[in-house]
């Protein structure tokens, strides 16, 4: 007791040395406790923990025992799943021209590597974090060996013992026979290296079987796992640990954020442009994109540009709200003559014009010197150009001959999904959050409408509604596709979600912080870009990305309005593959650790992000 | 109240100069409990005005109604010739003139001590980053903490905390800069270090309205000691006269209590 007081009587003059930057003492090292003796401290304390703890562990082992039952039944083919692997993940994507998801999935690792250099995340471990988790997982498994029924096949059994031994070994060794070990760090770059190491050594060494589907015939062979599958992830985990390295020497040479910024850009429309223009190939008509499409984009930008340039010279006053007004009014009719079939546009031009008024109107708030107006000016440029790239991309037949037509589908299709909701769901939340704590009643009153609305209203029912009926209220000649449909419906519903978990963040933010922004003179954009909405976010990340993990999970849903994701494909079918009547039960139990893995990294992840944005906030 | 009644105690070179804020009739409402009943009250350029009074006198809602964080519903106040209206044009340009200290500092968490600082000339003032960034590190050596522009708020002290602040509304180049309690949420060793830096200003030649507890800074910088008593104005005196030679009886009470 008196050695854990310790620090906290040191006189306050130490303390102040400290601030003032004094050389001080390093802390103690906080003693790992032997097992033995961390049991009786924590689980068998008193007599009521004890039992406790007894009565807990008997259900674990309950619980586990009867999942284990379950994947190592007699009736459960495992060979279901393995065989449809590839179906799961992409599910009917033509096998010749698979190349272009491990290019989309190689652009995401890249990227990943990349960011991960930017934003210079320390993810390294100390030995003692590693010793204990690697210990703790070979423990797991040496359970797991215990309990596994004896159904299972006996060399998956030994394994287990085997495989759980060795880490247990491992863990131990490493926690009792280093030194220090919560001082000494693995770093990063280490970490990843074996990290990727040990997975191309996996796919190239061990036994999983050769599993695939000739012809219509499921077959088997035993040996490593298909040249197809793990030559690709060899050159992945390649892609990825090079493109960290790539990125700490970019880091190095480029003025700091110049790589944060490319990478973030990357991240809202990187995969849009995979999903469109590398997995999906449309056959671009080329004269008419050289015609029209292009002529129509760099017009856009650069007359855009231009107008923005001017818009956001410093004292403009009345004249740019003025002419700001006038480009929202010109932006609203288009949309208006369309329902009218007053004259022609396409629809890339009224969302163009629309944006651009926003941007106009958002422009006194952006002046400042030649550099500022310049980017604001670039950005426009740059935001509208892919933007038509990508509308011209989506709205081009593709050339993929796809047995069974959406070219989307399996895990792509959730993660693709739940990924662009999440992205569209934000602006979208942010807006209706700040209207709903806005002092102007009309504001309030619209954004509570469609909150309520939507959150009293289920998913599904939001689903069905936009894949079947809303093309039927559209004006002539525009048309969504499903997947847009379900895309546009899902998104819309998850802004009401978001907007209450962001509208939580706002509260909490001081009166203060208000009156000293407005003190400043800071418009009521900037108070709210700048000072709010910053530290809102900051406080809402938990909520966010517990918004992430139920999306990306709802995804299931899209299934009922016609999409092929996970669970349909698991439950369904699968089970119909004249191989595997009826097998339904390896396939959900898969998916399910699919998910859980997924969602389980997403809040892990949530957790170091808010520790790496919670550095200096002083909260 | 009559004009000439609130230009009173001043000495006649101070009468010759500018009005840089003026109150006439200044009156506010929070629902029905009137905060202000008619404050006239008459700032000159480069004065310095102390404002005192018991708690719920309304010191803080008068600097607040000069800056429009709070409206005043009665009255007329002119701040260096442009009248407070609800035309936001002038609370614009009012509030990018008037500085304001708060007495929670009110910095903002989420940013560097050098962003806090440039922040509102690079968005407000419209001036380029580099040139801002001059500006802060200036400021910052000028209040004495240089050596801090990288760190967060959370990072300092609470009396540094408020110098960057101060800087913070320095960096706007304001006309008038507005105390409210600047050191009263801070511990006692911090409190001369903040009021260092606001009697520099003071001899600087800014015009400042201070409302504080602290008798010795009302002394020895203030050119006028304000008394504020249930929404008014009570007592405007040079500070020696002030304190030796109060007139009202309210004002003698006040002080036998805190001196
Ligand atoms: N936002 C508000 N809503 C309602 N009443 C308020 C509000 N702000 C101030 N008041 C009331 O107005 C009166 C004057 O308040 P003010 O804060 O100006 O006093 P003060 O002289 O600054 O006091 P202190 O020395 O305690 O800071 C008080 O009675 C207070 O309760
Ligand atoms: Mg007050």
């Amino acid at each position: 007791m008196s050695e854990m007081s310790g620090p906290l009587v040191v006189p306050s003059a130490g303390a102040a040395e400290i601030a003032f930057g004094v050389e001080h003492e390093i802390a103690p090292e906080d003693p790992i406790t032997p097992p033995g003796r961390w049991m009786r401290e924590n689980l068998f304390s008193s007599w009521s923990n004890g039992i406790q703890t007894v009565l807990f562990a008997a259900i674990l082992i309950g619980i586990l025992k009867w999942l284990l039952n379950l994947v190592f039944a007699e009736e459960s083919d495992w060979a279901s799943v393995a065989t449809n692997i590839r179906l799961l993940f992409a599910y009917n994507y033509p096998v010749e021209q698979f190349v272009r998801v491990w290019v989309s999935l190689g652009t995401l690792l890249a990227a990943a590597g990349l960011s991960i250099a930017a934003w210079n995340l320390d993810l390294s471990f100390t030995l003692r974090k590693l010793g204990i988790n690697t210990a703790t997982g070979g423990g797991v498994l040496v359970l797991v060996g215990i309990l596994t029924p004896g159904t299972a096949p006996s060399d998956v059994r030994a394994g287990m013992f085997v495989l759980g031994a060795i880490l247990l070994v491992i863990g131990l060794a490493v926690l009792f026979g280093v030194k220090d070990p919560h001082r000494k760090r693995i770093p990063f770059e280490a970490l990843l290296i074996s990290v990727a190491g040990l997975v191309v050594a996996f796919v190239w060494l061990f036994p999983l079987g050769r599993y695939e589907f000739a012809g219509d015939e499921a077959s088997y062979a035993s040996g490593t796992i298909n040249i197809s599958t793990k030559g690709p992830w060899t050159v992945m985990m390649i892609v990825l640990v090079a493109s960290f390295l790539v990125g700490k020497a970019l880091g190095r040479v480029l003025p700091s954020g110049a790589l944060k910024g490319v990478m973030a850009a990357f991240w809202v429309i990187g995969p849009a442009f995979l999903i469109f223009v590398v997995l999906r190939d449309p056959a671009f008509d080329w004269g008419y994109v050289w015609a029209v499409d292009v002529p129509m984009a760099l017009g856009f930008a650069l007359l855009g540009g231009g107008v923005l340039y001017f818009l956001t010279k410093p004292g403009l006053g009345e004249l740019g709200r003025i002419i700001g007004a006038v480009l929202f009014g010109v932006a609203v009719f288009n949309w208006v003559a369309a329902f009218f079939g007053l004259y022609p546009m396409l629809q890339k031009g009224r969302i163009s014009f629309m944006l651009l008024a926003v941007f106009a109107i958002l422009a006194p708030t952006f002046a400042g010197e030649r550099a500022a107006r310049l980017r604001f000016a670039t950005g426009w440029a740059v935001l509208v150009v892919v933007m038509h790239w990508l509308i011209t991309a989506i709205n081009t037949p593709s050339t993929l001959e796809i047995v069974a037509p959406p070219f989307l589908g399996g895990f792509i299709l959730s993660v693709s999904i739940a990924y662009y909701v999440m992205l569209a769901s934000f602006p979208l939340g942010i807006l209706l959050a700040l209207a709903r704590t806005s002092k102007l009643p009309i504001f309030r009153v619209m954004s509570t409408v469609y909150i309520e609305i939507l959150r009293g209203v289920p998913l599904i029912t939001i689903l069905f509604f936009f894949s079947i009926m809303l093309n039927l209220f559209l004006p002539g000649g525009m048309s969504i596709s499903e997947l847009a449909a379900i895309f546009t419906g899902y998104s819309l519903f998850s802004a009401a979600y978001m907007a209450e978990n962001i509208r939580g963040g706002l509260q909490a933010i001081r009166r203060g912080q208000y009156e000293a922004s407005d003190a400043l003179g800071l418009t009521t954009v900037q108070r709210t870009m700048f000072i709010v909405l910053p530290q809102a976010l900051r406080v809402t990340i938990p909520n966010l990305v517990g918004q992430a993990i139920a999306t990306f999970k709802e995804t299931s849903l899209v299934s009922i309005v016609g999409g092929f994701e996970l669970v349909r494909i698991a439950n369904q079918t699968i089970p119909n593959q004249p191989d595997y009547i009826g097998q339904n039960r390896p396939a959900l139990l898969f998916i399910s650790l699919v998910f859980w893995a997924f969602s389980y990294s997403m809040s892990r992840a949530s957790r170091s992000l808010e520790q790496h944005l919670g550095v200096g906030t002083g909260r | 109240m009559s004009m000439s009644d609130a230009n009173i105690a001043l000495s006649a070179e101070m009468a010759a100069r500018d009005n840089m804020i003026t109150c006439r009739g200044v009156k506010k409402w929070f629902g029905d409990f009137q905060a202000l009943t008619g404050v006239d009250l008459t700032v000159k350029d480069r004065e310095v005005m102390v404002v005192l009074g018991p708690s719920g006198s309304g010191k803080s809602t008068l600097i607040r109604c000069i800056n429009r964080l709070e409206v005043h519903q009665e009255g007329q106040i002119v701040v260096d010739g442009i009248e407070l209206t609800n035309d936001l044009r002038n609370i614009d340009k009012i509030r990018s003139e008037v500085g304001m200290v708060f007495q929670q500092f009110n910095l903002f968490p989420h940013l560097t001590v050098l962003d806090n600082i440039t922040l509102a000339p690079v968005w407000v003032r419209k001036k380029s980053k580099v040139e801002a960034e001059a500006t802060a590190h200036e400021l910052l050596e000028r209040v004495g903490i240089p050596e801090q522009a990288a760190k967060y708020p959370g990072q300092l002290s609470g009396g540094q905390q408020q110098r960057v602040a101060i800087a913070r509304s320095l960096a706007m180049e304001p006309k008038v800069m507005l105390f409210d309690e600047p050191t009263s949420a801070l511990d006692p060793e911090m409190i001369s270090e903040v009021l260092d830096v606001m009697k520099d200003l003071a001899n600087g030649g800014m015009t400042m309205i201070v409302v504080t507890h602290e008798m010795g800074f009302a002394r020895e910088v203030a050119d006028r000691v304000v008394f504020m008593e249930a929404g008014n104005v009570v007592e405007i005196n040079e500070p020696e006269a002030f304190f030796t030679n109060p007139v009202s009886d309210r004002t003698k009470l006040f002080l036998s209590q805190i001196l």
